[in-house]
């Protein structure tokens, strides 16, 4: 629209206007002195940031290099699979980036040269930076599960990155014939989306409920306790016959199993300690987690695979001039979700803006909040809002804030929670993609 | 100057980078308070919908006032509000509501509203709320603004003033005449016109661009 605008103002005034001329190039010099940054990945981090720098200085100069024409988010890809969602109702484009004006390179960035700031691609470009910004998201750790391997996931999806993994998984699901067992390995702590796995094992259950009832899911889990737990479980007594008989959830503890020892794509098989091998329709595998590997390889990870940065900019422990946040960060106590990659991008954009504009950072303010959705009008939250703790270098939620919604809550409220789900889901995409 | 801004405009100054924050956080500007809203809220504070309120362009007294009422929690009760107004001073509040009024309230969500209803809405809305929500809605000086809010919402909010969990009577915000006046009107509209004029001032405050 702007340009438009701008363009017919230059036609009709010719260049002769010497003095609107004048006004109009303004901008164009704070460009060349308003400094570079390079963005790594284009999911909820690194959008959101891109999206905040510009808003915060439209003359920046933001590259953001990801792979993907668009993306699939995670959140609501759990509905999905329950066949409450399409595909296309999880997919964010790139357009309102561009439109700001955000430079969208798709390609993989393959290396980060930090004494030159500069970016390397695997198309073979380069692109130098003032300021770089990795949020790669997450890769997996497949060490200590026997027949694990990368190849496996064409047959058990982890689907755990939302895109092609989500679209097989349902496929598979669908298929899948009445009085199936449908198994989710959950994974170890830490991990993208701490209630995911058992958001999933709801609305999979509901799906069975529907239109398969003899089916079954089944969670080994590589942990004893989960977020959000006593609302979870509350939620499958209610829904799903849980701890009956005729339960269409099971959730096994890492110490009722004692571990899982292998994995096998070929057989269709999970094996544990204490049950041995065991056969099912469809397995979901959701393996530990690390950063995404890009973080790795440009050494920003400590010994646990995860980066840790100054929690007021973001800026990397490890160099200078490099901000990681989102999933692959450790951001000490926000847990690994949109919510939170997104207000970190918001706290990263305004102190890259402040440090450049050679200010001081400012103090910043985050919120978290995961809805999750167990079944039919049957939501329920999690929330806090933070605040950065210096003595103890952690981002603090406030007391007697956020907290759990009620285990007793109203059937009302947890109605109201799905549609402020929806809401959310909207609300968060505009936010961060534009 | 705050303390630990003068130490940080001088470190500033000296190493060009820099990370300082106070505990007490009271320091945050305005724009980095309010966007913590944005994921729930949308940017600025425009709802895309379905059901999560647009605040802005609200009259900054009417923001502070919810966000005091759902942080004691007695007299407002929320989905989630309480949860997150209790993580704000007063003082970050005062900054927010100020961030809020100041943005334009607009109608972007794809409301599905029932054109009928909405006309049958219109004069309902006439005899019975016009005379606080004015402009048929638009208005922002007094009370909340009405027309484009999402639908889900308004409709939530009526239940609410019906079983008293957003309580009335003890909205300290309002004046004993105005409590008289708003439970008449919301009287009216539930016993009179029932459910069906009660769906079409939703409608047409929902319709309204
Ligand atoms: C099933 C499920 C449900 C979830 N539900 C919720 C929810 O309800 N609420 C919530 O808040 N969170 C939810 N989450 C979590 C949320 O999706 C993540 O926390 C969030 O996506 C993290 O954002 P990020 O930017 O760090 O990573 P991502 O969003 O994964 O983005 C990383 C991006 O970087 C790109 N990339 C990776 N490597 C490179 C490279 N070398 N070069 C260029 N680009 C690269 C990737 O292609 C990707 O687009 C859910 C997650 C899952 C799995
Ligand atoms: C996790 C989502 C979420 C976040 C974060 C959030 N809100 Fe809300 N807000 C809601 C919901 C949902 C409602 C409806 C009441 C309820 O059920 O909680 C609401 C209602 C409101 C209302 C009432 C609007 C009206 O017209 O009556 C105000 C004001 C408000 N929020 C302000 C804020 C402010 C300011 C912030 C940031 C400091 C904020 N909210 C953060 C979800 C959120």
């Amino acid at each position: 629209m702007s340009k438009m605008n701008r363009r017919n103002f230059l036609k009709t005034t010719g260049g002769a206007a010497v003095a609107a001329g004048a006004t109009l190039a303004a901008p164009t010099i704070a460009n060349a002195a308003a400094g570079k940054v390079v963005v790594i990945g284009g999911g909820v981090a690194g959008a959101t940031t891109a999206r905040y720098l510009k808003l915060g200085n439209s003359a920046l100069d933001v590259t953001l290099i990801e792979p993907k024409a668009s993306y699939h988010t995670c959140f609501m890809s759990n509905e999905v699979l329950g066949g409450h969602r399409k595909m296309s109702q999880i997919e964010q484009t790139f357009d309102g980036l561009k439109s700001m004006g955000v430079k969208i390179v798709k390609d993989t960035a393959a290396g980060i040269d930090a004494g030159a700031k500069k970016v390397k691609t695997a198309g073979g470009s380069t692109f130098g930076y003032d300021a770089c910004v990795v949020a790669p998201g997450i890769d997996f750790k497949l060490d200590g599960i026997n027949g694990a391997t990368e190849s496996m996931f064409d047959k058990i999806p982890h689907a755990w990155k939302a895109g092609p993994q989500t679209a097989l998984l349902r496929k598979q699901l669908e298929a899948m014939p009445d009085g199936g067992t449908f198994c989710i390995v959950a994974p170890p702590n830490p991990f993208r989306c701490p209630p995911g796995p058992y958001e999933r094992a709801s609305l999979v259950a509901d799906y069975f409920q529907k239109h398969k009832k003899k089916s079954k899911v089944v969670i080994i889990d590589r942990k004893d306790k989960f977020s959000k737990m006593g609302l979870f479980t509350g939620a499958w007594k209610n829904l799903y016959g849980y701890e009956t008989d005729n339960s269409l959830i099971e959730w096994r503890s890492a110490a009722s199993t004692g571990g899982i020892e292998s994995i096998d794509a070929g057989s269709m098989t999970v094996e544990t300690l204490a049950g041995g091998k065991e056969k099912f329709d469809v397995i979901n595998f959701i393996p530990a987690q690390t950063a995404g590997v890009v973080a790795s390889i440009a050494g920003l990870t400590n010994a646990k695979g995860w980066c840790d940065v100054d929690k007021t900019t973001f800026e990397s422990k490890v160099h200078k001039g490099i901000h990681v946040l989102g999933d692959a960060s450790v951001a000490t106590k926000m847990p690994k979700s949109g919510y939170s990659a997104n207000s970190q991008g918001k706290v990263c954009a305004a102190a890259i803006i402040n440090m450049m504009a050679g200010k001081p950072v400012g103090t910043p303010s985050y919120v978290n909040t995961c809805y999750s959705i167990a079944g039919d009008d049957y939501g329920f939250s999690v929330a806090a809002v933070y605040r950065y703790n210096k003595e103890k270098d952690i981002i603090a939620g406030v007391k007697g804030a956020g907290g759990l919604t009620p285990g007793d809550a109203s059937a009302e409220m947890r109605r109201r929670e799905v549609e402020f789900a929806y809401s959310w889901y909207n609300n968060i995409c505009k936010d961060t993609w534009g | 100057m705050h303390k630990s801004m003068t130490y940080a405009l001088a470190a500033g100054v000296l190493f060009g980078l820099i990370g300082v924050s106070s505990a007490q956080a009271s320091d945050a500007e305005a724009s980095m308070l309010a966007n913590t809203c944005n994921g729930c809220h949308g940017p600025d504070g425009v709802s895309q919908g379905p059901a999560a309120p647009t605040i802005a362009g609200m009259n900054k007294q009417y923001l502070v006032e919810s966000m005091k009422a759902y942080s004691e929690g007695t007299n407002r009760k929320s989905s989630i509000m309480q949860r997150i107004a209790k993580g704000y001073t007063e003082a970050e509040v005062e900054k927010i509501a100020g961030f809020f009024a100041g943005k334009k309230f607009e109608r972007v969500a794809m409301q599905n509203t029932d054109s009928g209803a909405a006309g049958k809405g219109k004069a309902i809305a006439k005899d019975l709320c016009e005379s606080c929500h004015e402009k048929e809605g638009f208005a922002a000086e007094d009370y909340p603004i009405l027309a484009g809010q999402m639908m889900p919402y308004l409709k939530n909010n009526l239940m609410d003033f019906k079983s008293g969990s957003r309580s009335i009577d003890n909205n300290p915000n309002m004046s004993d005449k105005e409590k008289r006046k708003k439970k008449r009107a919301l009287a009216d509209l539930m016993e009179k016109h029932g459910d069906d004029g009660t769906n079409a001032v939703l409608n047409f405050y929902a319709s309204r661009k």
